[in-house]
């Protein structure tokens, strides 16, 4: 999609884990330590790839099949060293009232859910003309 | 590294305009800075 928009879109990735979900908040923490060596959007997809596997273990598996320092990642994880950058991308979720994933916002316009390739192509499109 | 939204407030109408700061980290970016489209995906792992 970003390739076919070549240069026109850009894509921010927002962390929004539900609070039912409660092995997620590692995993966005894990994504965040992968991003501090270069490979976050690497992980990001390994982890869309995996679930619901996201205990200690999976996370570390997914950090070393990525070629990430084990000790460097580990410390990270266990650290939480990315848990209040989390925190603050759910409060502004929350403060968006953004309470169901996945939730996008095109040039401030809210799509809410999975939705077609179709109907993002036209929201994108309008959002082109009206800033070209 | 920030965008200010406007979003005009559907739920509770006596709010009109609603401005709410999104931050992002560099390395959760795809695509240049000056893409005239920024898409912004609040999704959850699990």
């Amino acid at each position: 999609m970003l390739q076919e928009y070549d240069g026109r879109v850009r894509l921010v990735f927002k962390d929004r884990p539900l609070a039912m979900h409660t092995l997620a908040r590692p995993a966005h923490e894990a994504a965040r330590c992968a991003g501090a060596s270069g490979k976050y959007w690497p992980y990001h997809d390994r982890l869309f790839a995996a679930q619901p596997a996201f205990r200690r273990a999976d996370l570390l598996v997914y950090a070393a099949e990525l070629g990430l320092d084990r000790d460097t990642f580990a410390r990270c994880l266990d650290e939480r060293r990315f848990a209040a950058d989390v925190e603050r991308d759910i409060e502004q979720a929350q403060a968006l009232g953004i309470n169901s994933t996945p939730t996008f916002l095109i040039n401030g316009q809210r799509v809410i859910g999975a939705t077609s390739i179709e109907e993002f192509r036209s929201i994108i499109d309008k959002a082109l003309q009206e800033r070209p | 590294m920030t965008l200010l939204l406007a979003l005009v407030a559907a739920v509770s109408p006596p709010r009109a305009l609603a401005q709410v700061e999104i931050t992002w980290s560099p390395s959760m970016v795809k695509g240049p800075s000056g893409a005239p489209v920024t898409i912004v995906e609040f999704s959850d792992y699990q």
